[in-house]
């Protein structure tokens, strides 16, 4: 259905736009700014809820799509909000919202916050920008515009070797986008258009292999943004001492994106190669390593911060496995883990936030005992932790099921004879989820379970209202969209199904 | 029949009332302390009612079903995931084992609990487990299985790890073990977690593979030929697979070490998620599976590969029956002895469903294992309940500071002596006499003689730890331990009306359907032969019972029985000659008590050979391969960026002369291009 009022658009511009007025206003409100955050990011929160329930309940169709007119070499500006990147903007809209929120409490005390803010709104409309763009250079855009500001705020009010740590953050993934930026102008060259949706039917045939290193060039970038084994390393650093409602940011909504992308360009652009067996059988490979590699540094870690990027990393394995699956399930596991993994880490982010916040540790050896004292953030940890092992009656549950279910269908009965190496790698990966367990349970043993360490004893409630009600917040829809997910499975599963993959 | 196809409604809200009513808690705490409790308390009984609504569908044998739509995933394999009920004997048997059991532990709660803080969150988790333990058991397919299965297991969790303070002062309360193997509740909480864990991995590879091919996992669609679509080659390695789940749920081995550590929880979750219903979830997901995999085996022509998964349930756990046994003979703490214990006997129920499906004959073993998983819900949650008066009274979680307890609480003591006869299986009078015989049986008429062999061995060591455990709980002198609580005016007696009926009624059911365990015996036998016939297509399946082997059988049972108890009887019960004494005739006897006392050295080997390896594995690549290899190459590129630039730099001399030539050489280079260009263009 076209666009007709133009909501995607808005979507966009209001935030946008709303930026300079933060950096105008916000000198005087200071931390009151992240109210206006709040609104003006509720905005596009409202229109994807909107149009993901106008999906759901069949009014909107199969999504809206909007195409504007643009300078003539680049093709047509096309944007599309379907039941694939509808529900990811929501939630991507909805956490910015909410990290705002938190940020007023959390970020009080630091200076240059109508900067802070500006720059948050900017980074905020790139995430959402790139995932509802379809026109590869508009994609292309918006990608540089999520690095850039992140850049910045990391470089700013980060903590530690904040300035080597940005600096890294944005080597690494510009070294991915000049890549991403190679395969895009490669897709011009071999089909003479940008817009995703046409680039399937009109792909000339050219020299062997040529597809393949296209979708290869672009996944090198998208990968990078994911964090995976080996590209991770900016991963770890960045989300450490990134401020903490950045890492809130980066993490749970950002690095998703990469795994977003990959589904969408692939497999609408370039559905040969993800039928050629050996490139996905290289994918799931990577997604196990990476599985393996950041749980296994999960585990190492002393810092919470970093536990939970290095966590971040094995998650974006699994993201990878769904990509990889080739099945309607699985692509549809794919899209429910970007939402579980972005509810769970972003409140695991917040809860590491609160601790900083009220004891000024983040290293999980100084903390010990609170589940008496916070009964809230630790319910919210313990939903989180669970969530991201897969448990029901949690949304973790149904993105890894579908995730595995899906690629396991594929490995078996796609071909004439089950794929034995895809079968073990798949079963590898269903084995992970022990380290997952292991490691979230076990931090979350340390921090609040034992004797409350004298450190701690402070007076007061858990946390400012405005850093609590966020993490509840987020914690309830992971109980409820496990509970019932059939709303965003449907949603998804309708838009696989068009791919006309193997169930 | 309008009867059965709308009596359905108790079996949905059997589950949904205590799950809504665990959500509730926090809100009557509000209101009050008291209400909260008798609220918790409430939500049980109403649960307890109904299933018992449900059981005239148990008279009747047959099997009803019930669905709402739940998940969609159009275009998928999953494309519609049913919730539903399945209300069938075993599912309702089950049921009412879960419920009469948990609300019966609920009334003891209220005056066991009583004095512990932080009782909102055990009256939710409590709720929320009974809940979870009744949508498991209810499920027609193996999503909603799960979401019970892992559900119970989150409740087993938080409730081992109640007083989660792991206070060393309380340790005699609440850590579990001693000396090295001593561990604080919060660890046997994680433990128990990822010990079960690591089996439910293995069922859910094995589901995804029968879901590639069956394309659903609905357990009556599996049962109605689904599964056959399953390649048999695969069949029989996805089925070994899916026992993964029964293995760490139910504590077998090689996953059986996280149960005996769970008694760090409370004793009324011991007695309710340790000993009666969560730990029989495996068992019963068994029961569950049998028919589909029993008609993959014998009628669809698999049966070399199947019976492959019927002996490794039956070896495993005849093998962890025994194993688990012995390590019981040397325990220090009464509630481990029972965990052992349970852990035992939960492999005597896997042996008799094994070796029902090996054989053509299933009867005997089908009805065995699910008559002894009643019999054992009852007499050990007893068991457990008294040893929480005995806790309770000594103060204390060890059997020697226990010791001449008969005197002061007579009533305790006879009930434990009761419902230890019916784990022992002392003949006629006792329900765990009657299932016991009919597992031993099965195993025997199988043919499978070493089976019977351990099995029967077995049953000698249980008569050993039990009359043991009486023995040092309720006999010998006075400790030193109670004389002092004595002085200290701690007035040690039977314990209050909620504690004491509760057990007082599971003794009484245990040594009721023992009394009534030969008709009962024959009743469930006829019921699940009309069930597993109809389901099976085999028509009514007939029950063979050789007399012969029966007779055979109890002989035996009595005979090891006798040979176990007595020696127990001698050391510690009549004390002539004591443990001590024995163990300094006979100092080879030390080394055996330790072996066994230590696990058989299982679960140190666990730590010390794979946990701690593994953990330490995961420093070293954090150092060696983060910090160096990749932190490495980073400072390699950033660096030799740097010596490239300041290599460069020092062609930036400043001098004007060596500039302007440069310049020049530049110029010049400029317009020599610029006439190859014009030229060539």
């Amino acid at each position: 259905m076209m666009d007709e009022l133009g909501l995607i658009l808005q979507s966009l511009i209001v935030p946008a736009a709303t930026s300079p007025f933060v950096l105008w206003l916000g000198r005087d409100l200071r931390h009151r700014a992240g109210w206006i955050v709040f609104g003006a990011m509720m905005y596009p929160t409202i229109i994807y809820g909107y149009i993901s329930i106008g999906i759901y309940l069949g009014f909107l169709g199969e999504g809206l799509t909007a195409v504007y007119p643009w300078a003539p070499l680049l093709d047509r500006f096309t944007l599309l909000a379907d039941g694939f990147s509808s529900p990811i903007a929501f939630l991507i809209s909805l956490l910015s919202a909410l990290i705002a929120l938190y940020s007023i409490d959390y970020m009080e005390g630091s200076e240059n916050l109508e900067s802070y803010y500006a720059l948050y709104l900017l980074y905020a409309v790139g995430m959402v920008g790139t995932v509802v763009s379809t026109n590869l250079v508009a994609f292309f855009l918006f990608f540089e515009l999520m690095l850039i500001p992140s850049w910045a705020l990391i470089a700013v009010w980060g903590t530690g070797r904040k300035e080597a740590i940005a600096f890294k953050y944005f080597m690494y993934t510009e070294a991915g986008a000049l890549s991403l930026l190679a395969g895009v102008l490669l897709t011009k060259y071999a089909s003479g258009t940008f817009e995703i949706f046409q680039v399937a039917d009109r792909l000339k045939a050219g020299p062997p292999g040529f597809t393949t290193l296209i979708v290869s060039l672009i996944l090198l970038g998208l990968l990078v943004k994911m964090a995976i084994f080996p590209l991770h390393n900016w991963l770890p650093d960045a989300h450490a001492e990134a401020p903490t409602p950045i890492s809130a940011l980066l993490s749970p909504a950002m690095i998703g994106i990469g795994g977003y992308a990959a589904i969408r360009i692939t497999y609408t652009a370039f559905p040969v190669v993800m039928k050629d067996s050996r490139f996905t059988t290289t994918l799931l490979g990577l997604a196990v390593t990476t599985m393996f590699y950041g749980g296994l540094m999960a585990l190492a870690q002393k810092d919470l911060k970093r536990l939970l990027a290095f966590s971040s990393i094995s998650q974006m394995g699994y993201l990878l496995l769904g990509a990889a699956s080739v099945s309607t399930l699985g692509l549809t596991g794919a899209g429910v883990l970007y939402l579980s993994h972005g509810l769970a880490k972003a409140i695991l982010f917040m809860v590491s936030g609160v601790f900083m916040h009220s004891f000024h540790t983040r290293l999980i050896d100084d903390l010990g005992g609170l589940a008496g004292k916070m009964p809230y953030t630790a319910t919210a940890t313990l939903i989180a932790f669970l969530s991201l092992a897969g448990v029901p009656p949690l949304v973790g549950f149904w993105g890894e099921v579908f995730v595995f279910a899906g690629s396991m269908k594929t490995a078996l009965t796609s071909m004439l004879a089950p794929n034995i190496t895809q079968v073990w790698l798949i079963s590898l990966a269903v084995i992970s989820s022990i380290i997952t367990a292991g490691y979230g349970l076990w931090a979350f043993r340390r921090m609040f379970f034992g004797e409350l360490k004298p450190s701690l004893r402070i007076s007061g409630p858990e946390a400012p209202a405005l850093m609590l009600a966020p993490i509840i917040v987020l914690a309830f829809i992971t109980v409820l969209l496990g509970i019932y997910p059939t709303t965003i499975s449907q949603v998804m599963g309708q838009l696989f199904s068009n791919l006309k993959l193997p169930p | 029949m309008a009867f059965s196809s709308e009596w359905v409604w108790p079996a949905w809200l059997c589950w949904i009332i205590p799950l809504i009513g665990a959500a509730l808690t926090p809100l009557a705490a509000r209101v009050n302390r008291r209400l909260r409790d008798y609220f918790a308390v409430a939500v049980s009984i109403l649960t307890a009612f109904m299933t018992i609504l449900l059981l005239p569908h148990l008279m009747r044998g047959e099997l009803i079903h019930n669905q709402v739509d739940w998940v969609q995933v159009p275009g998928s394999t999953l494309i519609s995931v049913k919730a539903g009920v399945i209300v069938d004997p075993l599912s309702v048997i089950m049921a009412n084992v879960v419920s009469i059991v948990s609300m019966l532990i609920m009334v003891y709660s209220l005056a066991y609990m009583e004095k512990e803080e932080g009782l909102t969150r055990y009256w939710f988790f409590m709720n929320l487990f009974i809940g979870n333990m009744l949508l498991l058991v209810m499920s027609d397919n193996f999503i909603q299985l799960l979401f019970g299965w892992e559900g119970v297991g989150l409740c087993s969790y938080a409730l081992i790890g109640f007083w989660y303070r792991d206070s060393k002062a309380d340790w005699l309360k609440c850590w579990v073990g001693e000396g090295r193997e001593a561990y604080p509740p919060s660890h046997c909480g994680l433990k128990a977690f990822i010990a079960t864990r690591i089996g439910d991995v293995g069922m859910l590879i094995g589901v995804f593979i029968i879901l590639a091919y069956a394309g659903t996992l609905s357990f009556t669609e599996l049962q109605e030929g689904a599964v056959l679509k399953v390649p048999l080659w695969l069949l029989a390695p996805a089925a070994i697979l899916m026992f993964g789940g029964p293995v760490g749920k139910s504590a077998q081995l090689p996953l059986m070490e996280w149960l005996p550590d769970a008694m760090a929880g409370p004793t009324t979750v011991s007695a309710l998620i340790h000993a009666a219903t969560m730990v029989k979830a495996g068992v019963y997901l068994v029961g569950r599976l049998f028919p589909m995999l029993y008609t993959a085996a014998w009628t669809a022509g698999s049966a070399n590969q199947m019976i492959t998964f019927f002996y490794t349930v039956a070896w495993i756990g005849v093998v962890t029956a025994f194993v688990s046994g012995t390590q019981a003979m040397a325990s220090t703490e009464i509630k481990k002895v029972l965990a052992y214990s349970t852990v035992s006997q939960l492999g005597y129920m896997m042996l008799a469903l094994g070796v029902a499906g090996s054989t053509a004959e299933f009867l005997l073993g089908y009805t065995g294992g699910i008559f002894h998983l009643m019999s054992h819900a009852m007499f050990k949650a007893a068991l457990f309940l008294t040893a929480g008066a005995l806790i309770h009274a000594s103060h204390s979680r060890f059997l020697y500071h226990m010791g001449g307890l008969k005197r002061y609480m007579p009533l305790t003591f006879w009930c434990t002596v009761l419902t230890a006869f019916s784990l022992m299986g002392v003949p006629l009078l006792f329900s765990g006499f009657w299932s016991k015989d009919l597992i031993l049986e099965a195993a025997l008429t199988s043919g499978q003689l070493w089976m019977f062999i351990l099995a029967c061995l077995t049953v000698a060591v249980t008569a050993f730890y039990t009359v043991r455990m009486i023995g040092l709980a309720f006999y010998g002198p006075e400790t030193e331990r109670l004389k002092t609580l004595k002085e200290e005016g701690v007035h040690i007696h039977d314990p209050p009306p909620a504690m004491k009926l509760p057990y007082l009624a599971l003794a009484a059911g245990t040594v009721l359907f023992g009394a009534a365990g030969f008709m009962f015996r024959d009743w469930l036998k006829a019921v699940f032969a009309r069930f597993l016939g109809e389901v099976l297509g085999l028509g009514e399946a007939h029950a063979t019972h050789g007399s012969m082997a029966a007779w055979i059988v109890t002989a035996f049972s009595v005979v090891m029985l006798i040979a176990g108890a007595a020696p127990a009887y001698l050391l510690y019960v009549k004390r002539r000659p004591t443990a001590d004494q024995l163990l300094a005739i006979r100092p080879s006897l030390a080394s055996l008590r330790a072996f066994l006392f230590n696990r058989w050295y299982i679960n140190r080997f666990y730590y010390q050979a794979l946990l701690e390896p593994f953990i330490a594995s995961a420093g070293w690549l954090f150092r060696g391969v983060e910090s160096k290899a990749i932190d490495g190459v980073n400072s390699f590129l950033s660096g030799s960026t740097q010596r490239l630039v300041g290599w460069f730099r020092r062609t930036h001399t400043g001098i004007l002369n060596l500039n302007v030539v440069g310049m020049s050489l530049g110029f010049i280079l400029m317009i020599l291009i610029l006439i190859r260009l014009a030229l060539g263009g």
